[in-house]
C-alpha cells in the first residue's frame, strides 16, 4: 500500500490535526497507536474518506479519497459493531452486495455465507445483532467489511467495547485473515495485537505523527511521550 | 432443580395477579353494593345494539383520530426540523398551547369556537379535529425519536457502502423508524380512546353516551356506570397487551 499525506488540517471546535505530511509505500498492516483525543480516529475517518480534511489531500495507492471512486476500494469498521440492527449477520451483507454492488441473490448469498464462515459465524447466520454477543457482532461487521472486496481495511479500535476474551476472539480472527491479500490500517489499544500484526507504527500525539516506524520502534522510543505512553499502556 | 423453581415462581406470579384483580372487583362489588340492592346488568339488556354500536363508533373515531394525528404529527415534525425560523416559532408555540390546554377544553373551543367561526356547525367533526390536533404534538415527538434513534455512524455506513437516498430510506431508515415507532403510537391509541369519551359532550353517540343515554331511561346509574368503565377496560387492557408483546417482538 502507498500512502501520502500531504499538508493535512482539521478543525472541529479546535484543530485536531495539525499540518500532517507523511508518506509510506510497501507496508500493508499499520497501526496508529496513542492516548485518548490525541487524533487516531480523526485521522483514520479523513483517509478513508468518511470525512474530508479542512485542508490538504490524500491519496492512497495514487488515487485520492474524495474520488468517488475510492469508497469502493474502501471496508470500514467502527468501534461499536455498526451493523443494521434490523437486519439478520447475513442479510446485513448480502442487502449492500444486492443493492449496492448489483449481485444477484445466489451469488451475495454465496459470498456472505463465505466470509461468515471465515470469520468463525456459520451458526449465527440468521440472528439479529443483538441477539449475538459483542464480540460476535464485532467479526460480522468485519466480514460485511471484507464482504465488498475492498483493498483496504480500516479499523477503528474494533475490540474498544469488548472484554478481554473476546477482544482476544476478535483480534485472533484478523490476524486469520493476513493472507487475504489486503491492507489494514487500524487504531487499537492492544499492543500485542500492534506486535503480532502490524508491520509500520504511527504514534499520534497532540493531532501530529509524533513518532513512527517499524513495531520495534515500541521497546526502544526515540520520544520521551512514546516512551511515557508506552510506561503507561503496559 | 433450576425449571423447579422457575415454574414456582411462575406460580407465585399467577397467584398474586389473580389475588391482586380480586382485590379490586372486591372493591367494585363493594362500592357498588353500598348504592344498590339487586345489582344487575339486565336494564341495559334493550340497548345492547346501541351500546354495541356505540363501542364501534368509538373504535371508529379513534381509528381516524389516530390516522389524522399520525399524518398532523409528521407535518409538525418536518416543520419542527425546517431551517425556515417561522416554522420552527410556530411548532414550539403550537406545542406550548396544546400541552397546556385540558382536551376538554380543546374540544369545546374547537367545536363550538372555531367550527362556526369557519361557518361549520358539524360538531363532531370539528370534535374529532380536536382530537387530532390534541394528539398531534405527541405524535410529533414519536417520530422524532424514532428517527433520532438512527445513529450517525449508521448513516456514514450506509454513505461507505454507496446506498441512494431511496435505498437508505426504503431498506435501512423506514423499516427501523417502523419499529421504534409502533409502541409508542399504540399508547397514543389508547390515550385517544380514552380521550374520546369526551366526545359526548357533543352528543356524538360513541361508548360514554350510549350508555349515558340508556342510563337516563331505565335509571340503572350504578350498573351503567360500571359497565362503561368495565367496555372502556375490555378495549383499552387487550391494546395495551398487544403493545407490551410487540414492542418485546420488534425491540432492535
Ligand atoms: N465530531 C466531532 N466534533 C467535535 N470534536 C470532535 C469530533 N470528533 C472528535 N473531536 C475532537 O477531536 C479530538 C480528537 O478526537 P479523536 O476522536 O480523533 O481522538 P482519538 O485519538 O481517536 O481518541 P480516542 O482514543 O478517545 O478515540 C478530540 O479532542 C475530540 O474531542
Ligand atoms: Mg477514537
Amino acid at each position: 500500500m502507498k500512502l501520502e499525506i500531504t499538508g493535512i488540517n482539521h478543525t472541529y471546535d479546535v484543530d485536531v490535526l495539525k499540518d500532517l505530511n507523511f508518506s509510506l509505500d510497501n507496508h500493508n498492516s499499520i497501526a496508529i497507536i496513542g492516548v485518548s483525543g490525541s487524533g487516531k480516529s480523526t485521522l483514520l475517518r479523513l483517509m478513508s474518506g468518511l470525512e474530508k480534511p479542512t485542508s490538504g489531500t490524500i491519496k492512497i495507492n495514487d488515487l485520492s479519497v474524495d474520488n468517488p471512486e475510492y469508497k469502493k476500494h474502501v471496508g470500514f469498521v467502527f468501534q461499536q459493531h455498526n451493523l443494521f440492527p434490523h437486519l439478520s449477520l447475513k442479510r446485513n451483507i448480502t442487502l449492500i452486495l444486492e443493492k449496492t454492488r448489483n449481485k444477484p441473490k445466489e451469488e451475495a448469498e454465496e459470498t456472505a455465507m463465505k466470509y461468515l464462515k471465515l470469520l468463525h459465524l456459520e451458526d449465527q447466520v440468521n440472528k439479529l445483532p443483538k441477539n449475538v454477543s459483542g464480540g460476535q457482532a464485532q467479526r460480522a461487521s468485519i466480514a460485511r467489511a471484507l464482504s465488498v472486496d475492498p483493498e483496504i481495511i480500516f479499523l477503528d479500535e474494533p475490540t474498544a467495547s469488548l472484554d478481554p476474551i473476546l477482544t482476544h476472539e476478535v483480534l485472533t480472527a484478523v490476524e486469520e485473515l493476513k493472507g487475504l491479500g489486503k491492507s489494514f490500517i487500524f487504531v487499537t489499544h492492544v499492543l500485542s495485537f500492534v506486535k503480532d500484526f502490524a508491520d509500520y507504527v504511527i504514534y499520534m500525539h497532540e493531532g501530529k505523527i509524533h513518532e513512527c516506524g517499524i513495531p520495534d520502534i515500541l521497546e526502544n522510543p526515540k520520544t520521551n511521550e512514546l516512551n511515557e505512553f508506552m510506561k503507561k499502556v503496559r | 432443580m433450576v425449571s423447579n423453581s422457575l415454574s414456582l415462581n411462575k406460580l407465585k406470579t399467577i397467584i398474586s395477579y389473580i389475588a391482586a384483580i380480586m382485590t379490586v372487583i372486591a372493591f367494585m362489588v363493594f362500592v357498588a353494593l353500598r348504592q344498590t340492592d339487586d345489582f344487575s346488568f339486565e336494564p341495559f339488556f334493550p340497548y345492547r345494539n346501541v351500546i354495541l354500536n356505540g363501542i364501534k363508533n368509538t373504535i371508529f373515531v379513534s381509528i381516524i383520530s389516530l390516522l389524522g394525528s399520525m399524518v398532523l404529527g409528521f407535518i409538525l415534525y418536518l416543520l419542527q426540523k425546517s431551517k425556515i425560523k417561522y416554522f420552527n416559532a410556530l411548532i414550539d408555540v403550537f406545542t406550548e398551547i396544546i400541552y397546556g390546554t385540558p382536551l376538554l377544553v380543546l374540544i369545546i373551543v374547537t367545536a363550538f369556537l372555531i367550527g362556526p367561526a369557519f361557518n361549520s356547525y358539524n360538531r363532531n367533526l370539528f370534535g374529532v379535529l380536536a382530537l387530532i390536533i390534541y394528539m398531534s404534538p405527541y405524535m410529533k415527538n414519536v417520530y422524532k425519536a424514532a428517527f433520532s434513534s438512527i445513529s450517525h455512524d449508521q448513516y456514514l455506513a450506509m454513505d461507505l457502502f454507496g446506498f441512494t437516498s431511496f435505498q437508505r430510506y426504503f431498506y435501512i431508515i423506514i423499516p427501523q423508524v417502523i419499529r421504534i415507532l409502533m409502541p409508542p403510537l399504540m399508547n397514543n391509541f389508547s390515550l385517544i380512546i380514552k380521550g374520546s369519551a369526551l366526545l359526548n359532550l357533543l352528543s356524538y353517540p360513541e361508548l360514554f353516551f350510549t350508555i349515558d343515554v340508556a342510563q337516563s331511561r331505565n335509571f340503572a346509574y350504578v350498573e351503567g356506570y360500571i359497565l362503561m368503565w368495565g367496555l372502556y377496560l375490555l378495549i383499552t387492557i387487550p391494546l395495551s397487551q398487544f403493545t407490551k408483546y410487540i414492542e418485546r417482538k420488534l425491540s432492535l
